[in-house]
């Protein structure tokens, strides 16, 4: 993939995700729950 | 062919660091006005609860409650954390300040020490108005590094707060203020 055309790609990805979790609800709240429960998980491994 | 394989490489590694960081920035930022911190992130003023105007309660109901809101009054962010009680006061403790990048993190300990110190505290839905009274030497210092070791199995030693590596703060009562 050219530069141009990955930094288009990341740029759109990355203000497709910010925009998702600004505007769906209760998607943050997931994200984080999710986060908890990796890192717990792994720090009690 | 081989130098084609790498960019795919490094332009995947880029994306698996910026991604999540977008996000993690983005989720902070709708966090930083919420009534209240998340468990991860600051959160901005301590809006909801009844907020206490009796007589010094009997703080040692604090043995039981693992985490408090604290919110700063400047600025106006709140965040999650431990609370001992000790000899009927309520303290705080702020770890790693030693470090530039600790005082980094807990900047709100910063804040406090050095600005105004006035503070609300929400401990199960209750909010306190406070003023947050760092602790250099005190005998009762000890009580305080007792109760975070029984209570969270903390390695906090009376050389590290003499040493300025943790920061003790009494939650004191805001009278004259």
């Amino acid at each position: 993939m050219k530069t141009k055309t990955y930094l288009a790609l990341l740029i759109s990805i990355s203000l497709l995700v910010s925009l998702a979790i600004l505007f769906i609800p209760g998607l943050a709240e997931s994200i984080e729950t999710w986060m908890l429960g990796f890192l717990s998980r792994n720090a009690a491994a | 062919m081989a130098r084609k394989f790498l960019t795919v490489i490094v332009q995947l590694l880029i994306a698996l660091v910026t991604i999540p960081a977008v996000a993690l920035a983005t989720m902070s930022f709708e966090n930083r006005n919420n009534d209240g911190p998340s468990i991860i992130f600051p959160g901005g003023e301590l809006v909801s609860g009844e907020l206490y105007l009796g007589p010094e309660p009997d703080w040692s109901f604090t043995d039981d409650v693992g985490t408090v809101h604290l919110q700063l009054d400047d600025p106006l962010s709140s965040r999650l954390i431990w609370i001992e009680e000790s000899d009927g006061k309520i303290y705080i403790t702020s770890d790693y300040m030693g470090t530039w990048l600790g005082r980094r993190w807990k900047k709100w300990a910063v804040q406090a020490y050095e600005g105004d110190g006035l503070a609300v505290v929400r401990i199960n839905g209750v909010r306190y108005e406070r003023k947050l009274e760092r602790v250099f030497y005190s005998p009762l210092l000890d009580g305080v590094i007792e109760k975070k070791i029984a209570k969270y199995r903390s390695r906090i030693t009376r050389e590290a707060i003499e040493s300025g590596e943790t920061w003790v703060f009494e939650l004191a009562p805001r009278t004259g203020v």
